[in-house]
């Protein structure tokens, strides 16, 4: 086979594969089963706008007691074990059983 | 079409072509040194396609390289294509095509530079292809898209069991007096 031959038939080849590359990769836009998911979303510091903290929420008495009558005391509840991203208040636990 | 996915499919595409050329590349290369393929043509013949096959593999390697470079998802820099693993999310994957990248790069500014360099010293950095290829199929098994596209899996196997079935002839039954 003479030298320009196998030069034109490599060529084809490459540009066929090229081809056939770029109509199903155009096809097939999202692979989900690809080895590389690079991150897309960029985080808040990425952006470079600093997140606001939300304010705490504040409520009122939780309970009222009436004239003369003696305010009940508060005993700690049992502690909780939050699960990570769960925040925390600062208010008083609610853990009363007094009924009126 | 969408620039940002357009340069994607144009890296994708002359990802697996560039592969090819270069397998194509190795291939007639390995073949000067056997006589596997005289049926096909003479070793000038060979040679010829040996020489050609770097005129299609670098422009092919560039626009896998600068369309890596435009996609912003990719996150790849200028340094990346120079210094192996150093991308933050697959160091490795990526890192082997860029080692992959250098060796090639390496011996064929070499093999441009033959007849300055002593003939000994020429080819033990002509052999570095075998570990540039190695480099390369691993970079395509490790993160190469379509990789897992049945076709374009095949391809590449077959292309590198071609290599490996060459590379296994020169070992074993030598090769043709110079």
């Amino acid at each position: 086979m003479p030298s320009w031959s196998l030069k034109l038939s490599a060529l084809f080849i490459t540009l066929f594969v090229l081809a056939g590359s770029f109509d199903y990769a155009r096809g097939h836009v999202k692979n989900p089963n690809a080895p590389l998911q690079p991150p897309v979303a960029e985080g808040p510091a990425a952006s470079g706008i600093a997140p606001t903290p939300s304010p705490a929420p504040t409520i009122g008495p939780l309970l009222t007691t009436r004239p003369g009558q003696r305010a009940p005391t508060v005993t700690p509840g049992p502690r909780l074990t939050l699960a990570p991203g769960v925040q925390s208040a600062t208010l008083a636990p609610i853990t009363l059983t007094h009924t009126s | 079409m969408d620039p940002q996915l357009f340069v994607w499919i144009v890296a994708r595409a002359t990802g697996v072509a560039a592969y090819i050329a270069l397998c194509l590349s190795i291939l007639s290369g390995i073949a000067l040194r056997t006589s596997v393929l005289d049926f096909l043509a003479t070793n000038r013949a060979l040679r010829a396609l040996h020489d050609f096959m770097t005129w299609v593999w670098i422009p092919l390697g560039l626009a896998h390289a600068v369309s890596l470079l435009l996609d912003r998802t990719a996150q790849i820099t200028p340094l990346d294509l120079v210094v192996p693993f150093q991308v933050s999310y697959a160091p490795l994957a990526i890192g082997l095509g860029t080692l992959s990248l250098d060796i090639v790069l390496v011996i064929t500014v070499t093999s441009w530079l033959r007849r300055r360099l002593d003939d000994r010293l020429w080819r033990w950095i002509h052999r570095a292809s075998y570990v540039a290829f190695v480099t390369l199929f691993l970079h395509a098994l490790l993160s190469g898209t379509d990789f897992s596209s049945p076709l374009i899996s095949s391809i590449s196997w077959s292309a590198a069991l071609g290599i490996g079935l060459l590379a296994a002839s020169r070992i074993f039954f030598g090769r043709l007096p110079e």
